[in-house]
């Protein structure tokens, strides 16, 4: 591990630098310490401790994938992975002549639904709001839900996307991962299927580990 | 039932799908148990305790034997109370609190499976007619939520019982009067219960979390070592056909030969 990259636990001290204290970490006078355990990265002029695990804290942009659990009149309630419940409103899918009397919410997504998002707004203080008017977003009509650590859900992509593309590639499948931690992966072959699982179960146990993408590549049969 | 999630569509989907090209989402066989294991001893301080693991659901038993007042019509016969609950730790959804229906539900099917099948001789279990009698109170806690906690529940109890070492008591002048040595429960018969759910046109032993969300019915049936069907426990909101029960009463029998055999192998380490 790089000096640049080190394990910590809540309460190590990460740098005393004159660094911007980013995700996971706070100010302490001049030093900067972990809350988290995770490890410690400092990228520009920034420092932030990646965590090993835990929960999605909901963030602005995020895609995530979420279940629909209830709805009011007004808007759905999703089950996203998190301590806060998403709340997708039902002039987002109906649009601005939704009528709360007359359009029935059931109609477009029930119960156990899963659903495509992105969040539209959030802060710590109220549960975040989705949306899914955007290209790509909505209700998932194939698939399987896989579920993993939220916190790993960028060892996943990858660094430009290798890995999830190196995966779809090599198993034909089609993978929407949420940054909360579910993916839903889509395959017409019951073996790829199986085996895109097998590979996002693998990142999700060595997320943490060195050439990893080359690792899934072999467990999936293929070439480098 | 005592765990409350949502499943997804997709997830629901499958399992008819492939239930209808029979099979089950973990591989198993229709009529198939998840591997049982049972762990005799697991509470020392206990006079008898059992841990199951069935499949990934996991439950601890305690038996607890003391003289207790025998209730007012029965004063001839001893007292089994069987009861159930569930940690926050066994699933995310669980939370603290008096027990909700399903719970209790929980703890009256399993405690009826043994009392019913006269698994324990309570004429055995008296100290002083009408005044003082033993009292056994098994007490399962689940750790560990993946479905079907009937079985597991009973299987812990059972072997709890089977296992459990009993005081001996004589009544004195002050009431009962604890003397050396100690003997097992006056069992009679091992009972057994198996657990069924109906999803779709199919019937499933031993449905995991998954196939209890999706299920329409299910029943509890229980055995005793002749075979003899003691007590049945029908729920969910769909009904069972004439020759769907019959069928149901035929697998409960046959599965379980083989888990007696578990429970009474257990029993003996």
């Amino acid at each position: 591990m790089s000096e640049r990259r080190k394990r910590v636990i809540p309460g190590d001290v990460i740098t005393s630098g004159s660094y911007r204290a980013d995700q996971n970490t706070v100010l302490d006078g001049r030093l900067i310490v972990s809350t988290a355990v995770g490890v410690s990265e400092i990228v520009d002029d920034a420092v932030r401790v990646i965590p090993l695990t835990g929960k999605y804290m909901p963030r602005i942009d995020d895609m995530v994938v979420g279940k629909v659990t209830s709805h009011t009149s007004l808007a759905w309630e999703l089950d996203i992975n998190s301590c806060y419940v998403g709340f997708l409103p039902a002039t987002d899918v109906f649009g601005r002549d939704f009528s709360a009397r007359s359009d029935e919410l059931a109609s477009r997504l029930k119960r156990g639904d899963l659903v495509a998002a992105r969040i539209a707004n959030s802060d710590r203080s109220r549960d975040p709001l989705l949306t899914i008017t955007d290209r790509d977003l909505g209700r998932i009509d194939s698939g399987e839900l896989v579920k993993m650590s939220a916190s790993k859900v960028p060892r996943l992509i990858g660094k430009r996307g290798t890995m999830i593309q190196m995966i779809e590639t090599q198993t034909d499948s089609l993978i929407t991962v949420g940054q909360n931690g579910w993916a839903v992966v889509a395959c017409e072959d019951p073996n790829g299927l199986l085996k895109a699982k097998e590979a996002i179960a693998m990142v999700d146990r060595l997320a943490h580990t060195s050439n990893l993408t080359d690792r899934v590549r072999e467990m999936l049969g293929g070439r480098s | 039932m005592t765990v409350f999630t949502t499943m997804d569509d997709l997830k629901k989907r499958r399992i008819h799908e492939l239930l209808d090209n029979g099979q089950r989402i973990d591989g198993r066989g229709f009529d198939e148990h998840r591997s049982i294991s049972i762990e005799i001893g697991a509470i020392p301080k206990a006079n008898g305790s059992a841990r199951v693991r069935l499949g990934d659901t996991e439950v601890v038993c305690g038996v607890k034997i003391q003289p207790d007042r025998p209730f007012p019509d029965v004063g001839d016969r001893g007292i089994f109370i069987c009861t159930a609950e569930l940690l926050p730790l066994s699933h995310p959804t669980v939370e603290t609190g008096p027990p909700n229906e399903s719970v209790i539900e929980l703890a009256r099917v399993v405690d009826r499976g043994i009392r019913e099948s006269h698994m324990m001789d309570l004429s055995q279990l008296v100290i002083k007619r009408d005044v003082s009698v033993v009292g056994v109170f098994a007490d399962n806690v689940a750790v560990d939520y993946d479905g079907n906690l009937f079985d597991a529940c009973s299987y812990a109890a059972t072997s709890a019982v089977l296992s459990a070492r009993m005081p001996r008591w004589e009544y004195g002048e002050d009431g009962p009067v604890l003397q050396e040595g100690d003997a097992p429960l006056p069992t009679t018969t091992v009972p057994v219960s198996v657990t069924m759910a109906k999803i779709g046109n199919h019937i499933v032993v031993d449905p995991n979390a998954d196939e209890w969300d999706c299920m329409d019915a299910r029943i509890t049936i229980t055995t005793d070592s002749n075979r003899n069907i003691c007590a049945i426990q029908k729920g969910g909101k769909n009904g069972f056909t004439l020759d769907e029960l019959v069928a149901c009463g035929e697998t409960a029998v046959k599965s379980a030969d083989a888990i007696r055999r578990t429970l009474e192998a257990a029993a003996k380490q």
